[in-house]
């Protein structure tokens, strides 16, 4: 890929707050032009790797590169290219919705009033209201609004449907693929639900305990993948190394295996594999060994 | 970033503005009646001037405004209020309501959001506390014509050093804001922090600014001033800050109160007044003070010492931004 196809760059990127690793040494490239899907459980570093593409953290080790730049250099230049909807969408709640366009305008050289009136027109959320006392889901389109204001070319939210009912996580999802369609932004996402996902995302970055677990194109990935289920065995099959999970019941063994598909051994049938299984998978799987554990 | 500075503060911002406003206005009319009192100068009424009319203006002042001073001393936590307010929810209430994320990912670097915070609220913290110091001064003529500015009541009032202690709350409230992520424990601590780095400056190290100056002169007989818990020995400006007072014996050597309550003993066995009995021993009363011209030069010294802790704090805060290790 050539830097233009690549959106954000970390290499063994790392943060740690006193004690604890919240992102561990994430090496990963994230394609541009495409709606990237950060899966993983809570506490996986998903919204310190948001936060240190953004630039609102520092790194402890390692670096990582958005949009060529770098993030930590904090420059209005890589601030402008970058749009940012925090969990929870904070907004300033004494601001009227007005005031909200005005504070966008106020702090961005380029910031497009004009769309966040007109989707503020469309999704009928008055201007004169304030942030504080329109609804979570109206919350979340005004923080949406906001930061696609700046025409960002990568679109950071962390886990920006968590707190909405269905009606308005569709609705979410309408206005950021809309976006999408028109403007070409890179969207990447946290969630730890995946489903919602499924319909929206071509790419995967998979988080599990502050590592990545698993990245790729997610159509890739569904054809690199299958279920194999036959008899039980006790012993683990040998070429572990394609096997991503095993599990047992009384009779059947089932195997994910990410072997690119081939012959299958007799008595054993091939299944695809589904997106929510694959992560599951990717997600009971201990995290492997840490660098400086392989290098001693 | 101007109109988001005042569109988030200007709750506090006029609150504060008005509390000075009235602060001023009560000083104003006050002032006013006590001013009255001295319609031709209080100068003439100084130092124990016997000057027309005199005493019955000081009868009057000392009836009529003899609480200025307690009233005054409440106006001491008005910098600390002004400071406090501004510098609390600067950072506390941004890291509270998560809104940080919101400011800093707009295309203004937070280390410019920063500075521009800082300054605007930084000013208008020094503005108002200049604008109540300058009321307070002009209230205060009077009083310091007759009383001198080293008193708590005029020197932590007047000149610059209200402003330095409004700026050290509000370093000190912004630094605990960032540190402590909550508006109201970042008040309680600057609160806290305040009133201990005022009175130990205040007790203990104000009057070592300088060396102060000694006076020594022989206890001459039939003097009125002379007590056993000390000479009230005068300088020769009532307006010096007089730090403390004592016997020495005439090789120079400080009397202790035992050794003065003793002698006086012994005069009271001897029929003699105290002041009699001192002389004859050749005791000295002596006088330690600093003289009222130093007091700019210990209102810049102080204002410094407030002004350094200040920066020391806001480094704490540019710290804390730059690396948002929290």
């Amino acid at each position: 890929m050539t830097a233009t196809d690549i959106a954000l760059t970390a290499e063994g990127l790392s943060k740690r707050y006193r004690r604890t690793w919240a992102l561990r040494d994430c090496t990963l490239e994230v394609p541009a032009g495409r709606v990237i899907a950060l899966i993983g459980p809570n506490g996986a570093g998903k919204s310190t790797l948001l936060r240190l593409s953004a630039g609102l953290l520092a790194p402890t080790a390692g670096t990582v590169r958005v949009l060529g730049e770098d993030p930590t250099a904090n420059t209005p230049q890589v601030l402008a290219r970058i749009g940012f909807l925090a969990q929870d969408h904070p907004l300033f709640k004494h601001f009227t919705v007005a005031e909200l366009i005005r504070f966008g305008r106020s702090c961005n050289r380029r910031f497009d009033r004009h769309l966040v009136e007109t989707r503020m027109a469309e999704l009928g959320i008055p201007l004169d209201r304030r942030a504080g006392a329109l609804s979570g889901g109206q919350q979340a389109q005004v923080a949406l609004a906001l930061a696609l204001a700046k025409h960002p070319a990568l679109l950071l939210l962390d886990e920006p449907m968590a707190a909405l009912d269905p009606v308005a996580r569709l609705e979410f999802l309408q206005v950021l693929m809309g976006a999408v369609a028109v403007d070409g932004v890179t969207v990447l996402f946290s969630s730890h639900a995946v489903p919602e996902l499924e319909r929206v995302c071509d790419h995967l970055v998979v988080l599990n305990g502050s590592r990545v677990a698993l990245t790729g194109d997610i159509e890739t990935l569904l054809a690199e993948h299958r279920l194999l289920v036959g008899p039980r065995v006790s012993a683990e099959p040998e070429s572990s190394a394609t096997i991503v999970s095993a599990t047992h019941s009384d009779r059947h063994t089932t195997l994910l295996v990410r072997d690119g598909g081939g012959p299958t051994a007799p008595g054993w049938q091939a299944n695809p594999v589904g997106l929510e299984e694959l992560v599951l998978a990717y997600l009971r799987r201990t995290p492997a060994p840490t660098a400086e554990a392989v290098a001693a | 970033m101007t109109w988001l500075t005042w569109r988030q503060h200007r709750a506090e911002a006029t609150v504060l503005a008005l509390l000075v406003a009235v602060a001023a206005a009560v000083l104003l009319l006050l002032g006013t009646s006590m001013h009255g009192l001295f319609p031709h100068g209080v100068a003439r009424c100084a130092g124990g001037s016997v000057a027309e009319g005199c005493a019955v203006a000081l009868q009057r002042l000392w009836e009529e405004h003899g609480y200025a001073s307690k009233m005054l001393s409440l106006f001491n936590l008005l910098p600390f209020v002004i400071g406090a307010f501004l510098g609390a929810p600067l950072l506390a209430r941004e890291l509270e309501t998560g809104t940080w994320q919101l400011a800093w990912t707009q295309s203004v670097p937070r280390m410019r959001w920063l500075a521009v915070k800082l300054a605007a609220l930084g000013s208008l913290a020094v503005v108002l506390t200049l604008a109540l110091s300058a009321v307070v001064t002009w209230y205060r003529h009077p009083l310091d014509v007759l009383d001198g500015r080293f008193t708590a009541d005029a020197f932590d009032l007047e000149g610059v050093v209200p402003a330095a202690y409004a700026l050290f709350a509000f370093a000190f409230a912004a630094a605990a804001g960032v540190l402590l992520r909550r508006s109201l424990p970042a008040l309680a601590a600057a609160l806290a922090a305040f009133l201990a780095v005022r009175v130990a400056v205040a007790g203990a190290l104000r009057p070592y600014y300088a060396s102060p100056q000694t006076l020594a002169n022989p206890v001459t007989a039939g003097d009125t001033t002379v007590d056993v818990g000390g000479p009230r020995t005068s300088t020769g400006n009532h307006l010096d800050w007089i730090l403390a007072t004592g016997y020495s014996d005439a090789a120079g050597r400080r009397l202790g109160l035992a050794e003065v309550y003793h002698m006086d003993q012994d005069a009271r066995r001897s029929g003699l007044d105290l002041a009699t009995h001192l002389r004859d021993r050749g005791v000295l009363q002596w006088v330690e003070f600093h003289p009222a011209e130093r007091f700019w030069t210990f209102q810049l010294i102080e204002a410094a010492l407030f002004l350094s802790l200040t920066a020391a704090l806001l480094m704490v805060v540019v710290w804390r931004v730059r690396r948002r290790a929290l």
